[in-house]
């Protein structure tokens, strides 16, 4: 009996080991080249970022405008939907329950610590991060980039320097305003069910909520979902040569693994509030 | 401009970029000396564009070395910046509508090489590129995208952006094919004018490197050529050695005498 489930466990044990083996190797191959692409794109980030400015600052602007100042409305929307949704209706609960001293702590620990990065960061590769693989995408397999290289132009300069940069600072930029206005549309909803506490008593209960740790951990969370989400994005829209049938794959891919790598991030950074 | 060759290929095996385990022209011998016009002959499919590719540094090669003036750029511990330096020297126009930039306009697709490697603004490249835009008759396309024009002037404009730079060596992958009489007519006077030096092209002699499927069109004295033809290379030399070799069936076929 025993050497019969021995058996069976050791068939069992190579047919999953055959099955999931090729998804690992596929991907520690894309862990170890987007480790190489972003070691590159930090290495001309480094030594020529200054360099060409004239048409590489635009570039930037221009990336900057396409990723977050255009993406102010939807973001507005949401952060009035959260701050309806989240921040009122926790304000509410905490009073009912007699526990309204903590809700400046809960707000910092589920809101701005964790959802308005996420949301921010999710927002900008939904609506601009899927469209720009496609665009690299198609520019890859029509040979456009063949043909900046062919001008002496360096691509990782040119095409993903600018939208790395632009999606760190967009992200950043985008989270805070998220904070905001979650915040205030939040207290607004609060008044309207009868809060009594003024607006400078519940933000200063929030703000007293948030330790000196939280500015530069927040800064470098969002501007690394920002960069992580330019940078995986980069990679698999230049880094392979692409056919145009294989753009649609790369996108959903990109998705994926755009997600899954913020989650990670955010993983590493709930482990450091912990030990901090 | 130096004494080095332009181009000097050293058996080179010219492989698909994609598949570099297919071999699409063997053994390719080939040197190029400044200021001469060369013409590199074959049917579709016989790797010719693949072969500019090579030469320019942007396909590796399977096999064999590849110098562009002098300097390998293919391979070995090459800087970014020594092998854009040596990129600058040279001006590739592609097939078809040039690969332009979809999203800049044709004047920004024009400018941006000069403007990226001066770091100028896009007035200064106005300026200095206006003779060139008057050559290439393009002043009332300037704002169109590229999208929006027809292949004989989208290819002009990559045109006019591989020679913002004011490069050395021309590349051209099949400047004729799909085009009408006068855009044809417009071209061979440009070939004369860039291979002869011309006031708007920067003064100089341009060393040239047309690939074609015709070699009538091109069959003009002074020039040399070339034929890529079932994966083999050969280098057929001036017009008159092409005309003598008319019962090879290579050069019968890209001279449409089989019709």
């Amino acid at each position: 009996m025993e050497s019969i489930t021995t058996t069976f466990s050791r068939s069992e044990v190579r047919r999953v080991g055959a099955r999931f083996a090729p998804a690992l190797i596929d991907a520690l191959e894309t862990l170890t080249r987007l480790a190489a692409f972003t070691l590159i794109t930090l290495g001309t980030a480094w030594t020529r970022f200054g360099q060409n400015s004239r048409v590489i600052r635009p570039r930037i602007v221009d990336e900057i405008h396409r990723s977050g100042v255009r993406l102010l409305p939807i973001v507005g929307f949401l952060g009035a939907a959260l701050g309806v949704v989240f921040v009122g209706q926790t304000i509410d609960l905490m009073k009912q329950v007699g526990a309204s001293g903590f809700t400046g702590t809960l707000i910092v620990t589920v809101f701005i610590r964790e959802l308005a990065p996420l949301t921010a960061g999710l927002v900008v590769l939904a609506r601009v991060g899927t469209a720009t693989v496609i665009e690299l995408g198609t520019a890859r397999a029509l040979g456009e980039v063949e043909a900046l290289e062919a001008l002496g132009i360096d691509p990782i300069h040119y095409l993903v320097l600018p939208r790395v940069v632009g999606f760190t600072i967009s992200v950043i930029c985008l989270t805070v305003y998220l904070m905001l206005l979650t915040l205030g549309c939040g207290y607004l909803f609060a008044f309207a069910r009868g809060l009594k506490a003024t607006p400078g008593e519940f933000f200063g209960e929030v703000a007293g909520a948030l330790s000196w740790l939280d500015f530069p951990l927040l800064a470098m969370k969002t501007g690394g979902f920002g960069a992580i989400i330019g940078l995986v994005i980069c990679y698999h829209g230049l880094a392979r040569p692409l056919t145009l049938e294989e753009v649609g794959e790369a996108t959903t891919r990109t998705v994926a693994q755009c997600v899954v790598a913020c989650l990670l991030l955010d993983a590493a950074f709930i482990l450091l509030y912990l030990i901090a | 401009m130096s004494d080095l060759p332009s181009i000097e290929m050293q058996d080179v095996r010219v492989v698909h970029p994609r598949n570099p385990g297919v071999t699409l022209i063997e053994e390719v011998g080939w040197v190029v000396e400044p200021g001469e016009f060369w013409v590199v002959a074959g049917l579709q499919g016989s790797g010719k564009t693949v072969l500019l590719e090579t030469a320019a540094g942007l396909t590796p090669q399977g096999g064999g070395s590849v110098r562009l003036f002098g300097e390998e750029v293919q391979g070995g511990q090459r800087d970014v910046e020594e092998v854009s330096e040596v990129r600058r020297r040279l001006g590739l126009v592609f097939d078809g509508n040039g690969r332009l930039f979809p999203s800049l306009n044709v004047f920004e697709n024009i400018a941006l090489p000069w403007c990226y490697h001066r770091n100028a603004s896009l007035a200064d490249a106005a300026e200095a590129l206006g003779p060139l835009l008057e050559y290439l008759q393009l002043d009332r396309l300037l704002d169109q995208r590229p999208g929006r024009l027809g292949r004989a002037w989208a290819r002009r404009v990559a045109l006019g952006r591989a020679l913002a730079t004011g490069p050395e060596l021309l590349l051209l992958d099949n400047p004729l094919s799909g085009l009408d009489m006068a855009h044809i007519r417009w071209w061979r006077t440009f070939l004369s004018d860039a291979s002869r030096g011309h006031a708007a092209l920067g003064g100089r002699p341009l060393t040239l490197v047309a690939a074609s499927e015709e070699l009538r069109p091109l069959l003009l004295p002074g020039r040399r050529f070339a034929l890529a033809h079932n994966g083999r290379w050969r280098l057929l030399g001036s017009t008159e050695d092409v005309l003598s070799a008319r019962g090879d069936e290579g050069v019968r076929e890209l001279l449409g005498d089989n019709d």
